[in-house]
């Protein structure tokens, strides 16, 4: 109740102010008009009554203050009027105020976008349902640290456990889709019945999978994630229902759509839609279901109610251990095999932690330098306020008030730094975001919410505490150095050693940002300067995915090769050939590498056979691409299923296994234990070229071996290289028209250069380059104008000794010196400062992860000098000034 | 000067209150009606009696409303609230407690000198 009463004045207070001063005032008039007519009733003449009552009222302003402060919101108010006074100040002190705005922003700004994105990516739970208890199951074996699972292996090991509630796997698969508008290849996951309720996920309309969608009898059906309901299907409720087919590569079904899920992380890789097991006859061949080593099956694990991480682990292990013993035969000790279990949470965020959190550091350290900065100019210019503030502390202003006033122009200082902040912190979170979107899909879907706006006011407010606080203030004691009798700035050696230590800190923290920022940007330029080993500006990708709806695989290698042969006849084309895997942009087949064996060598066991990359390329793929044979012939129109196989090897195999031999009719064979799963044979291949190397998968071209095998005798087509005489994406309609007019369904899709396809794999190193680079540059910023106030400050408080050496006979030149080297003195224990620290954070990181680069010379050295150039610019103007300091008027200031 | 006695500390609230507690009453009022019932034994400073008011309002004891006085002029009438009420039952108490209690501490040294 009190409370309540004294809340409600205290709000009306606030509210009400100027309302009630005017109630304040007629109450007391009409008090003091009641006592002049009392006593002139009594018979006092009216103008000696109103003296009196007058004098008996008391300090009128005084009592009118002390009603206000015993009303409630007082301070408050107070504040409020020192915010009037403190804008008015500032708007008088544009300078001041935009440099200290401005930089506040960045600051803030800057450190709301990281911690947005933090937020999303890191922190945010999942949207699965008790997230904590979801988890992720993979295998490590010598040579291969991350790999899924086998069915017979999910069999063995989800058979009876105690700690696990449930088991839910998906596996991914591209389905040729046609039904649901234009025929298109997508990526689908194809899952169990219990894949969802492991995942703890709920449907938006219709139902999900459960487990009467398994096995080998039940209808096909298919869930469609939110993504790609909303974006591609523009949410559309009547999809329920209907009928589409799914083309793989061992047939086509069809399927009938039965739901949306709601919107979830896709993991490990992003899903469109969701089949059961029926969609997809390759998951109900003998390969996929007797293949021990046929892995490609992601497990999903849900713990049980009151049991552990560890306690699952622990289970998990033993299992796996039995099953290990159980299958010798595959799971060789040497090989190492082992199961590790995560927290699905920390498994996505696994790889964007160490450098969400370093960007958070860096952030944090553009905030540091902004405050410092900031409170720089703030203590700079208290000292100059000295005068004033002495004067107000003698007319009776306590400290707390003048603190409050302080607190006040911070506060605006702040307030305003924040707003500019938030408004630079929106487009920042969008490039952010699609940085992040590297290393967690969790940053895709990111949006802009409110804790951005929270954190930046916590920001804020803790700076602008932090701002009032830094000055000192005067104290009623006068000896201590303060006064109002000195009319000129002196400054205080405290003060004088917290401004430099200030600005040593921004220099340290920017040649660190700066430095890390070269080494990026070197990465970048390296890469844009590296000439691929083949044309890209002529050659179109176009993706053709396999559609095998009813036809034979004769039919499928004949589809491919009319398709060649009529785009060969557009106008424009100068040569067509297919393959199935597009430079740099398919990097899942690219990374195929099988082992091998060459005719004739001596070989221990099939684990020691050199591996190379492999490839299935048509006839004048070569030439398509540019490249010379060096030596043999391409594979022609005879190289077909049936003839005698044949392959191309490239210089690295020619090199390192027929060093000082000629390759060409030698023979090799493929003895990797995958080859029976793909459909490849272990028939011996004779070698009939050989070709430079050229490296598809890398920006910048390494060596590595790779065998060609011709698409027309073991398959493997699904994308369409066009070299074109002109522009190629004029191109592009009449090949789509063309395709159409052999197969109506045929999806064509992705078409762009090879030269844009590569742009495109760069943007993250260019992203990584604009990110640092950004923050770099704003560091150095803030710090060149941290580096000038102090400087400027420092010379006006010397113009006194300035103004003395000069009439003692110096140069303008050396005064100009000085200060420069000051300047320039400063820069460089900052840039020392910087490079210790760097090379003591380098020597740490490094022990921690093995793939951290150390930055190179160049950009160490590029960015000193750049720091010091930077502090001379920021030294010349104040340097500048003091060399013109006037002897006669600065003694006569004194 | 005259025989008028200084307040003690705390007691213009207990005061004011009494004063209200008879009908409500603008400021000045409240003024004469103290000097009236302490019989002038009492002079309020007049600048210490509106903080005094002031702070009675935001504790919740007085309501403050705006009404006409006797010769039409507007007024700030204050009136007690039954928190008022019951706090001034309690001050009663207390202070009648504190004379008697001061009362007798006087009254026995007269007696055992």
């Amino acid at each position: 109740m009190k409370l309540l009463a004294y809340l409600r004045s205290l709000l009306a207070a606030v509210r009400h102010r100027n309302e009630e001063d005017h109630d304040l005032d007629e109450e007391f008039l009409a008090h003091i008009q009641r006592h002049v007519d009392d006593l002139e009733r009594s018979g006092v003449p009216r103008a000696d009554a109103e003296r009196q009552a007058r004098l008996a009222f008391g300090g009128y302003a005084r009592v009118k203050e002390e009603c206000r402060e015993e009303r409630g919101g007082f301070w408050f108010e107070s504040l409020w009027k020192d915010v009037h006074f403190a804008l008015r100040m500032l708007y008088k002190n544009p300078g001041f105020t935009g440099v200290a705005v401005i930089t506040l922003a960045l600051g803030i700004g800057a450190n709301a976008a990281i911690f947005s994105v933090v937020r999303g990516v890191l922190l945010r739970p999942l949207a699965n349902q008790d997230e904590d208890r979801l988890l992720y199951l993979r295998q490590s074996v010598t040579g291969d640290d991350d790999t899924a699972f086998s069915v017979p292996e999910i069999k063995d090991i989800g058979a009876n456990l105690k700690t696990i509630e449930e088991l839910g796997t998906m596996s991914q698969l591209d389905f040729t889709v046609v039904g649901l508008g234009q025929p298109r290849e997508i990526s689908a996951g194809v899952a169990d019945g219990n894949y969802f309720e492991v995942m703890g996920l709920k449907p938006v309309i219709g139902r999900l999978l459960n487990p009467g969608d398994d096995g080998p009898n039940a209808a096909g059906a298919v869930v469609l994630t939110y993504r790609f309901w909303s974006t591609s299907l523009q949410s559309d409720p009547n999809v329920l229902g209907k009928t589409v087919r799914l083309g793989s590569f061992e047939g086509t079904r069809s399927a009938t759509i039965i739901g949306v899920v709601e919107p979830s992380v896709p993991y490990p890789v992003e899903t469109q839609i969701i089949a059961n097991i029926v969609t997809s006859p390759h998951h109900l061949s003998a390969t996929m279901v007797q293949g021990r080593v046929h892995r490609m099956t992601e497990v999903f694990a849900r713990l049980a109610p009151g049991a552990e991480l560890e306690s699952a682990r622990a289970e998990l292990n033993t299992v796996y251990a039995g099953m290990l013993a159980a299958h010798p035969e595959v799971y060789k000790p040497s090989d190492h095999y082992q199961i590790t279990v995560t927290r699905m949470h920390d498994q996505i965020n696994s790889r964007a932690s160490t450098i969400l959190w370093v960007l958070f550091a860096a952030s944090g350290l553009l905030f540091v330098i902004a405050c410092s900065n900031v409170a720089n100019l703030f203590l700079a210019r208290t000292v100059r306020r000295e005068p004033e503030l002495a004067l107000r502390s003698a007319l009776g202003a306590t400290t707390a008030v003048l603190r409050r006033s302080l607190l006040a122009e911070a506060l605006v200082l702040c307030g305003t730094g924040l707003l500019a902040g938030v408004l630079i912190a929106a487009p920042m979170v969008t490039v952010l975001g699609r940085y992040a979107a590297r290393f967690s899909v969790r940053a895709v879907g990111l949006t802009l919410d409110s804790s951005l706006l929270w954190i930046g006011v916590a920001l804020a407010l803790l700076a602008a505490v932090f701002l009032a606080f830094v000055p000192r203030l005067p104290s009623a004691d006068t000896s201590k150095g303060f006064g109002i009798s000195s009319s000129s700035v002196r400054i205080t050696g405290g003060s004088r050693r917290r401004l430099r230590i200030f600005a040593v800190t921004q220099i340290t923290a920017s040649f660190l940002l700066l430095a890390g920022a070269g080494a990026l940007l070197r990465t970048l330029l390296v890469l844009q300067r590296t000439q691929p080993p083949f044309e890209t500006a002529q050659v179109l990708a176009v993706n053709l995915p396999v559609m095998t709806d009813g036809r034979t695989p004769e039919q499928v290698g004949e589809f491919y090769r009319e398709a060649q042969r009529r785009v060969a006849t557009l106008l424009g084309v100068e040569r067509v050939s297919t393959g199935f895997a597009t430079p740099w942009r398919d990097a899942r087949f690219l990374n195929l590498g099988f082992s091998f064996a060459i005719q004739g060598a001596q070989r221990e066991n099939a684990l020691d056979d050199p591996r190379a990359r492999f490839r299935s390329v048509s006839p004048g793929f070569f030439e398509t691409m540019g490249v010379p044979i060096l030596q043999g012939r391409d594979f022609d129109e005879h190289d077909r299923d049936g003839a005698e196989r044949v392959v191309i090897i490239n210089q690295s195999v020619a090199k390192q296994l027929f060093p000082g031999q000629d390759p060409v009719n030698r023979e090799l064979h493929w003895t990797d234990p995958v080859m029976r799963f793909i459909g490849i044979s272990y028939e011996p291949r004779r070698i009939i070229a050989v070709v430079p190397d050229l490296d598809d998968q890398n920006l910048i071209p390494s060596q590595a071996m790779t065998i060609y095998q011709p698409t027309n005798q073991e398959g493997w087509n699904s994308r369409l290289f066009v070299r074109a005489k002109t522009d190629p994406y004029v191109l592009v309609p009449a090949i789509t028209r063309t395709i159409h007019e052999i197969a109506a369904d045929q999806p064509v899709e992705h078409a762009s250069t090879l030269n844009d396809i590569r742009a495109e794999v760069m943007t993250p190193d260019r992203l990584n380059a604009v990110v640092f680079g950004g923050f770099a540059s704003l560091a150095l910023l803030i710090s060149v104008v941290g580096v000038a106030g102090v400087l400027a400050f420092s010379v006006s408080g010397r113009t006194r000794e300035f103004g003395i050496r000069l009439a003692l006979g110096a140069s303008p030149r050396h005064v100009l010196t000085d200060v420069l080297v000051e300047g320039l003195v400063m820069a460089t224990i900052g840039v020392t400062t910087g490079a210790v620290v760097g090379f003591l954070s380098v020597r740490a990181i490094a022990k921690y992860t093995a793939d951290f680069q150390v930055p190179g010379t160049l950009p160490l050295v590029a960015s000193a000098v750049l720091i010091l150039a930077a502090a001379l610019i920021a030294s010349a103007l104040p340097a500048a000034r003091a060399a013109r300091v006037d002897a006669v008027q600065a003694l006569r200031a004194e | 000067m005259n025989p008028q006695a200084d307040l003690l500390p705390g007691t213009l609230d207990l005061l004011i209150l009494k004063a209200v507690s008879l009908g409500s009453l603008h400021g000045y009022g409240i003024l004469l009606r103290i000097e009236q019932i302490s019989r002038g034994a009492l002079l309020i400073e007049q600048g210490a009696l509106y903080p005094a008011l002031f702070r009675l309002v935001r504790q919740g004891y007085l309501k403050a409303s705006w009404g006409t006085s006797d010769n039409n002029r507007r007024a700030k009438y204050y009136e007690l609230t039954a928190a008022g009420r019951k706090r001034l039952r309690e001050e009663e108490e207390g202070w009648n407690r504190l004379v008697a209690a001061m009362t007798w501490a006087l009254g026995s040294e007269a007696v055992q000198s």
